[in-house]
């Protein structure tokens, strides 16, 4: 902890001071090659075919989330020119109108859902343990779960493009135009199930990402010292948590109508139009702040480096993420402005709207102040980083413009929101990214770039960018729509649009000569030294190109930034090696940093891809609409989840591991607070939120929807009311027996209250299908379809928490419980509270329902 | 240099800022100074940054660019800003006033209109409106089947039809003239055509000859009237 | 982690404030609140003006309590920053209760 390196955020003030001065002894040090070799032969991928669909080593499946985020973006790119192509001329006569609404629509979903979002998740995922000082992400297993729904949800979108079904409704979906009546094709369907099988892997992501941070940083790092890259991808993560449950509501209660004809947003019978909008851009805003804060964390790590100094105001910088991860969640209604809600209502999300430029502005004037501190170097990224200030500064103006209540009137679906939404994706993430890739490209391939492809294609894109989109905003205020294809009576717009064209093909050239180049980096360059940026965070702490396990030994607080290179590699740093052969990364306590356990994480295997193809499996009967077939997925998906608790535990107890001399930590098999039970944690918040969606869903209809009070209701019967009873009391008397498998886990009391929670699982379950069959037909009113909602989502968790208590009796027959050991009982608790606590809160509001109509 | 031929080229027949409402007219204000003093800041954060780059090494302080430029200056011309973008929000709200009420009935892809006729009774009118200039009429919109949005960029700001709402939207016209408008919200196969026209008529005239677009009443549209 | 939890009050009770008033404003127009006279104002209001103004005072005793008993430092610093971001969202982005008119 005595090297003060430049960018080391301590010499800002408001400085920490160093409280609990935490030093760990330093290991012997070893011969690197041999350490190397120890751990590359157990942390490397199996060779061959088998070591691509095995893989779940983080460096492996990040890198290939960016690459294929990339190809996608390709793809969505090449549909940009078709539309630039179309709207060159003011008759466009290339593209039928059906066609065209499938290509704009695919185009938004492409740069959204199979861009911007799995690009994100990529460089998190690549990125996070080297720059935290890690092994691997907490979750390497969900990695490659997460990527392979990626590959496959992603694939079956874009084909559909290929057979002529894609989506056409615009990439927000707007009911009822993308109801059945209106929508009758698969088209739709292609939408909602595809992005939802996509959405797992932001879901995934997101639990890996906050988990990794909180729990698996350098030994030491407290949160206050963290880089700010962690501090950024921690509040995308949580709005990630927070931000995607409504979305993937929104999608089940669209793709339940469609399939089964339950009326959540048709009018006549007890829906809204309006509900959909509310649940999209509730993810839809904060969405825009998840592909930003990424971006803008590769930008304050970037400059500071590339400045010679360190960041001005790490304390300003975190706080101003801070209070973007909160606000944005109060702008979503600006996307809403002309819906005919009343204009306080307007005014407080024109507030909010306004307000998040101030975060934002700090954040830029910080990044101007570093480089007014330090002495600029004009290396590529930092070209990058000036198309980013070139862009992104007037994105963010338009948009404080279009957070004017008035100004939004006129501007809203013109092409004034395209050229803004452009400004502000384009230059607020692209380029940034743009950035950080070449920025990190020597850590992925250990070579060093081609002189003179980078800044030509830079220049192509900045000038085709904003050759492309500058002008579009005139082209907008002059009154041309979103989503048109051709304009006979306009000839006014025609010199705009043939200008636009013509720079997009600039731009998409200029993104094509930027892939070569990288491509040619990846052949040609010659070979980098370490460290080529002379950076002083840990992501560089490592040989070039980063090796399959970051660090030969763990950073620790003797050990905790780049100067540390060579002793790391030769295992003076905490856990050196891989003695006991297995994948092993330090835990800490998520404040201070303090080694509190170590992990061992999961070897390659071919699980994650079966367990995405058994949820493929369910997602493809619904979409072709075998829906006899869909359970088949189901079960699929619980015999894969089942498999997943096979390979975790042990059946022994395990002496505790030497990390350092004088420091021995136990693995986390002896630990009760391990990083699935944190994992858990953040499922359970995502999975709150679901249920708060879906609470706002129901207040939402009961208060604003037309055609309320519903139709007379006949669940109010006795043997439903006990059914109702006998249920929760079930879940109940669970949630005590989860408690004392645990507590009485070392006596045969303990297996037999883990059959006392599995059997009060399956009664409440039992309760449940009562109340099902006492529904009233859900397709008769919103509020009916609602009730089933509800009840479907207490039937979902009880399943979970019964095979969570199968896997504690499985634990106890097994012998993987001891004094010491657990077993799954943490995990089961976490769920049966909440299975029961929404359950109850259901309970209440239906009772509330039934006795106040 | 610039500004002329952009200047030039603000006129159309769907432009907003060749506004002939008050409603449009305020927006426009509202645009131009906002454009005004967003070519200001960006101006002045690239001389910032080109001074940051030029300078080589030195002091900076949290209290000048954080709290000074990045919080002090953001949200003081925030609050002016938001301040009076709802003073003239307040002023293009539909009241309960006793304002002309024309009724606008959209559905896929076509706009059916209701407004009083020569004889004062009302008559139903496709993908053509006719209100008298000089006064404020409000426009009650509804939709048959998907969302629309009723939008005459001249007039002013657009409101949404979305089936089971009932939205009303106050504009008008200063003189009399013809105004281009379009469903602004995407709604399928026939968005590209699914214009219409505003006749704004000189109410001390004679009225005009609505009978070219006339048509019968939709089956729903006078109950949805207010 | 407790710090963490401190430095976000601020900004959490602003979460909550702000859905509380959008519902009340909305659920307000819904059920024809303002049509009930109280006092000098209609309950509508009332209702609005009394979550902001009680809000604004918890936002007050949050920015006194939060800090104590945390040592100075960067973690301090951050719990007071919070503190005040909560308590000028609140006050921008609520401000409308008492400037704009209600379910027009």
């Amino acid at each position: 902890m005595t090297v003060t390196s430049p960018a080391d955020p301590r010499a800002i003030a408001p400085s920490e001071p160093m409280v609990d001065a935490l030093d760990i002894a330093a290991n012997p040090p070893r011969r690197a090659l041999a350490l190397h070799r120890e751990l590359d032969a157990v942390w490397r991928d199996e060779p061959g075919w088998r070591g691509f669909f095995t893989s779940v080593n983080h460096g492996t499946i990040g890198l290939r989330f960016m690459v294929t985020a990339f190809v996608f973006f390709a793809i969505g790119g090449v549909l940009a020119m078709l539309i630039r192509a179309q709207l060159a001329t003011q008759q466009g006569a290339f593209l039928d109108l059906d066609l065209y609404n499938q290509i704009f629509t695919m185009h938004g979903t492409i740069m959204m859902f199979l861009f911007a979002i799995p690009m994100l998740e990529g460089l998190a995922l690549w990125l996070l343990p080297k720059i935290l000082g890690a092994r691997d992400m907490a979750f390497p297993r969900l990695s490659a779960l997460g990527y392979w729904c990626y590959f496959f949800g992603g694939s079956v979108i874009v084909l559909s493009l290929v057979f002529g079904v894609a989506p056409d409704d615009g990439w927000f979906m707007y009911t009822p135009l993308s109801d059945r009546t209106h929508s009758p094709g698969v088209n739709a369907d292609v939408w909602l199930l595809g992005v939802t099988f996509v959405e797992i892997s932001a879901i995934a992501a997101a639990i890996e990402i906050t988990v990794t941070i909180l729990r698996c940083r350098a030994g030491g790092m407290a949160l206050t010292r963290m880089p700010l890259m962690g501090w950024y991808l921690l509040g995308t993560a949580v709005m990630m948590l927070v931000g995607f449950p409504p979305l993937i509501l929104g999608s089940i209660l669209l793709e339940v109508q469609r399939a089964f004809d339950w009326p959540f947003f048709e009018v006549a019978r007890g829906g809204d139009p309006l509900l959909w909008q509310h649940l999209f851009w509730l993810f839809g805003h904060p969405e825009v702040y998840i592909i930003f804060l990424p971006a803008a964390g590769a930008l304050s790590t970037i400059i500071p480096i590339l400045s010679r100094t360190t960041i001005l105001g790490y304390g300003a910088i975190v706080a101003a993420v801070a209070g973007l991860v909160f606000l944005s969640f109060g702008l979503w209604v600006h996307h809403m402005f002309t819906v005919g809600i009343p204009h306080m209502a307007l005014a407080f999300f024109s507030a909010a709207s306004a307000l998040v430029a101030v975060p934002t502005a700090i954040q830029i004037f910080a990044w101007i102040g570093t480089m007014w501190m330090g002495q600029v170097q004009f290396r590529l990224p930092m070209l990058y980083i000036m198309g980013f200030f070139a862009t992104f500064v007037m994105g963010g103006l338009t948009g404080v413009m279009l957070a004017m209540v008035p100004f939004n009137w006129q501007a809203h679906d013109t092409h004034f929101v395209v050229a803004h939404l452009h400004y502000v994706l384009i230059g607020g993430f692209v380029f940034p990214m743009l950035a950080a890739v070449s920025y990190w490209m020597p850590l992925i391939c250990g070579r060093w770039r081609v002189r003179g492809l980078g800044e030509a294609a830079f220049w192509l894109i900045l000038i085709g960018f904003h050759g492309t989109f500058f002008l579009m905003h005139l082209t907008g205020l002059l009154g041309m729509p979103r989503r048109i294809a051709i304009y006979p009576a306009n000839p006014e717009w025609e010199w705009l649009n043939l200008i636009s064209s013509i720079f997009g093909m600039v731009m998409a050239a200029g993104f094509a000569l930027f892939a070569f180049d990288v491509v040619m980096q990846w052949l040609f360059g010659r070979r980098s030294w370490r460290n080529p940026w002379r950076a002083p965070t840990l992501d560089w702490a490592m040989p070039l190109p980063a090796p399959s396990y970051n660090f030969a030994s763990l950073p620790g607080p003797r050990h905790s930034d780049a100067t540390a290179l060579l002793p790391l590699a030769r295992g003076e740093g905490l856990l050196p090696g891989a003695p006991r052969g297995w994948r092993e990364t330090l835990v800490v306590e998520p404040g201070s940093g303090k080694p509190d356990h170590v992990a061992v994480l999961a070897h390659s295997t071919l699980l994650p891809l079966q367990t995405s193809a058994a949820i493929g499996s369910f997602f493809a009967a619904m979409l072709s609409g075998f829906y006899w077939l869909a359970p088949v997925g189901i079960l699929l998906t619980i015999w894969a989840g089942w498999k997943w608790g096979d390979i975790m535990g042990t059946d022994r107890d395990h002496p505790p591991a030497q990390v350092a001399p004088g420091l021995a930590l136990p693995l986390h098999f002896q630990r009760r607070n391990t990083l699935a039970r944190t994992g858990t944690l953040a499922l359970l918040l995502a999975d709150g939120t679901l249920y708060a969606s879906l609470m706002f869903g129901v207040g939402f209809l009961t208060v604003v929807a037309p055609n309320w009070p519903a139709p007379e209701s006949g669940i109010a019967t006795l043997p439903n009311l006990l059914a109702a009873l006998v249920a929760l009391g079930a879940m109940a008397l669970g949630l005590v027996a989860s408690f004392r498998a645990e507590t009485t886990r070392t006596t045969p009391m303990g297996a037999t209250w883990a059959m006392v929670g599995l059997g009060t699982g399956v009664l409440a379950l039992a309760a449940l299908a009562v109340l099902a069959y006492g529904l009233d037909d859900p397709t008769r009113h919103a509020r009916d379809a609602l009730r089933g909602v509800v009840l479907g989502f207490a039937v979902f968790h009880g399943v979970v928490a019964s095979l969570l208590a199968l896997r504690s009796l499985a634990d106890h027959r097994q012998g993987r419980v001891s004094a010491a050991r657990v077993g799954a009982s943490p995990i089961w608790q976490l769920f049966q509270l909440f299975w029961l606590g929404t359950s109850a809160a259901s309970f209440i509001l239906i009772l509330a329902q039934e006795v106040l109509t | 240099m610039l500004p002329v031929p952009l200047l030039a080229a603000c006129d159309g027949p769907l432009s907003t800022l060749e506004p002939s409402g008050p409603a449009a007219r305020d927006v426009a204000i509202l645009w131009w100074a906002m454009l005004a003093g967003s070519t200001l800041i960006t101006l002045m954060v690239g001389a910032m940054l080109v001074l940051a780059i030029r300078n080589k090494g030195g002091r900076a302080s949290e209290r000048h660019w954080i709290w000074g430029w990045g919080l002090g200056f953001t949200l003081s011309v925030l609050t002016v800003l938001v301040g009076f973008s709802l003073w003239l929000g307040e002023r293009m709200l539909a009241r309960a006033d006793d304002a002309l009420e024309v009724s606008a009935h959209a559905a896929q892809w076509e706009w059916r209109f209701i407004q009083p006729g020569p004889d004062g009774q009302p008559v139903a009118t496709l993908d053509t409106l006719y209100v008298p200039a000089g006064t404020s009429f409000d426009v009650v919109i509804t939709s048959e089947d998907v969302i629309h949005s009723f939008w005459v960029p001249q007039l002013g700001g657009k409101m949404d039809a979305i089936p089971g709402h009932v939205n009303r939207h106050r504009l008008r016209a200063d003189a009399p003239g013809v105004y281009e408008g379009l469903c602004a919200e995407f709604c399928g196969i026939g968005h590209n055509f699914m214009r219409f026209t505003v006749i704004a008529y000189d109410p001390a005239l004679p009225m005009p000859d609505m009978s070219e677009a006339m048509a019968p009443f939709a089956d729903n549209q006078a109950e949805m009237l207010p | 982690m407790n710090w963490l939890w401190r430095a976000l009050a601020g900004l959490i009770l602003w979460a909550v404030l702000f859905s509380a008033v959008y519902g009340l404003h909305g659920a307000g127009c819904a059920l024809g609140w303002r049509r009930v006279p109280v006092l000098f104002t209609d309950w509508h209001h009332l209702a609005m003006w009394l979550v902001w103004g009680v809000g604004l005072v918890l936002h007050v005793i949050l920015l006194r309590t939060m800090p104590q008993g945390v040592p100075p430092g960067r973690s301090r610093w951050l719990i007071v920053a919070g503190a005040w971001i909560g308590l000028g969202s609140t006050l921008f982005t609520l401000f409308p209760v008492i400037a704009t008119s209600t379910c027009l």
